[in-house]
């Protein structure tokens, strides 16, 4: 078939998507869900930009296809934030740490710690920068990155997700 | 990233998928698209049709049958990073699977892919020829076991046929008495190793006695060293540097634009010798524990 329809659900909301079989996970929430947090960075798997949870587990979206998961769920780092509406403990924790500098890298780095900090394995900064080597920032502001998740990881305290992550 | 489109299918059956792969000379299988996709959006590989096999069940997980670990060939590199099984019977794997791409590859990433893409430089594959695996191979009506060493041909080549499937790879369990040793040279983080060297050994007394050592990046597949290993065994640990020139009968690297050849041999030389000593080790260890 070149044309596929999946049901995705995208930060809570159930969507259905209707497109052809060869478009990427990260073209279609771009360009049809208006999820434009998502970035387009390098679309080889490299840069980490793109980077979405697919149940829980960080992909990069350029590297999957929109038909590849009809029935899961995915969550952007718009998805991060708390249940009652303002933010998530990592979004809080880069804001307070000035994270962000052209921001471009930010929504793959918030995603990718959110699988990392949430399974629990690692409490060291170099645990982090390992967790996070490959999302790439071409500010080279990593420094204030570890130091947002090494907070969050230190408020837990302990080695084991609250219920719901910790995000 | 406008790529020329392609169909998409998704078979019920390992039969299905292999009868896809016969009809259309463009079809090429999907599994978690961590090498093919990057090849397809920068359109070095221009596909008519993806099987996708990920809804294979059969092929999914990995499990202890006797003396050896079974793996699907869709079980994800994470998911062979994170099983307490392989930590205890392979732990050649269990290390070397850390090291390849990033977390959001490896969740996606299967090891089937990375054996059937058979970059000459992939971690798994080498370590695979060095625990001496064997690969099952179905085209919906026979099913044939491939030894891992035979299984690449060249850069990015292997003994599949057009119409087979690579479905489970066979690991045999190292004995208890055996170390291993995992080493690797990479530009970045998560890169494709420049040169990695993988090793198991079983020392009795103090001195080795079975040797076995893989390397990639210095050929145009992974290869073994069978005339070092023949020269360690006997030795001590201590006494393996000086075999290191050993190592250059079975490379053949090339120059590219950033590494030149002697370079990847010098890194083989060493990283061969660091593995095994690594490997000679960690039996001792385990013999004196």
């Amino acid at each position: 078939m070149t044309d596929a329809t999946s049901r995705i659900t995208v930060n809570g909301r159930e969507l259905e998507c209707r497109a052809a079989a060869h478009l990427s996970l990260l073209r279609w929430l771009r360009d049809h869900v208006g999820a434009l947090e998502v970035k387009y960075g390098c679309g080889e798997g490299v840069c980490g930009a793109c980077a979405v949870l697919i149940d829980g587990q960080a992909v990069n979206s350029c590297l999957v296809l929109a038909a590849q998961i009809d029935g899961r769920a995915v969550t952007t780092s718009a998805g991060l934030g708390s249940p009652s509406g303002g933010l998530g403990r990592l979004q809080q924790a880069f804001l307070d740490r000035g994270a962000a500098q052209c921001g471009f890298c930010t929504g793959g780095m918030l995603v990718t710690a959110a699988e990392f900090a949430g399974a629990g394995e690692a409490l060291d900064r170099r645990s982090i920068r390992d967790a996070l080597h490959g999302n790439l920032c071409r500010c080279t502001g990593y420094q204030a990155i570890v130091d947002a998740v090494d907070d969050v990881l230190r408020d837990q305290g302990s080695s084991s997700p609250p219920a719901g992550g910790w995000t | 990233m406008y790529v020329r489109p392609f169909g998409y299918t998704r078979p019920a059956s390992p039969l299905e998928a292999c009868e896809h792969l016969r009809r259309d000379d463009g079809a090429k299988v999907l599994a978690g698209g961590q090498s093919l996709l990057p090849l397809v959006n920068l359109g070095l590989s221009t596909p008519s049709l993806l099987v996708d096999i990920q809804s294979l069940g059969d092929l999914h997980g990995l499990h202890l049958e006797g003396e050896q670990l079974v793996i699907g060939a869709s079980t994800t590199h994470r998911m062979l990073e994170r099983d307490a099984q392989v930590r205890r019977v392979a732990p050649l794997l269990a290390a070397s699977v850390r090291e390849v791409g990033n977390l959001r590859v490896r969740n996606r990433g299967t090891i089937g892919g990375s054996v059937a893409h058979a970059d000459p430089a992939a971690e798994l594959p080498m370590c695979l020829i060095v625990l001496e695996a064997r690969y099952l191979v179905d085209n919906g009506a026979r099913v044939r076991s491939v030894p891992a060493a035979d299984f690449a041909t060249g850069f990015l080549t292997t003994r599949l046929a057009p119409d087979e499937l690579l479905t489970r790879i066979e690991v045999p369990a190292a004995g208890p008495d055996w170390g291993w040793g995992f080493q690797e040279v990479a530009r970045r983080a998560g890169d494709f190793a420049l040169v990695a060297a993988a090793a198991i050994a079983r020392c009795e007394g103090t001195l080795v006695a079975d040797l076995r050592i893989g390397l990639a990046g210095v050929a145009p597949r992974p290869v073994r060293c069978p005339t070092l290993e023949a020269a360690a065994r006997g030795r001590s640990p201590e006494a393996l540097p000086e075999l290191a020139p050993l190592v250059d009968p079975d490379i053949a690297p090339s120059d590219d634009s950033f590494t030149p050849a002697h370079y990847r041999a010098h890194l083989a030389r060493v990283l061969a010798i660091r593995a095994a000593q690594d490997a000679a080790r960690r039996s001792l260890d385990v013999r004196a524990a």
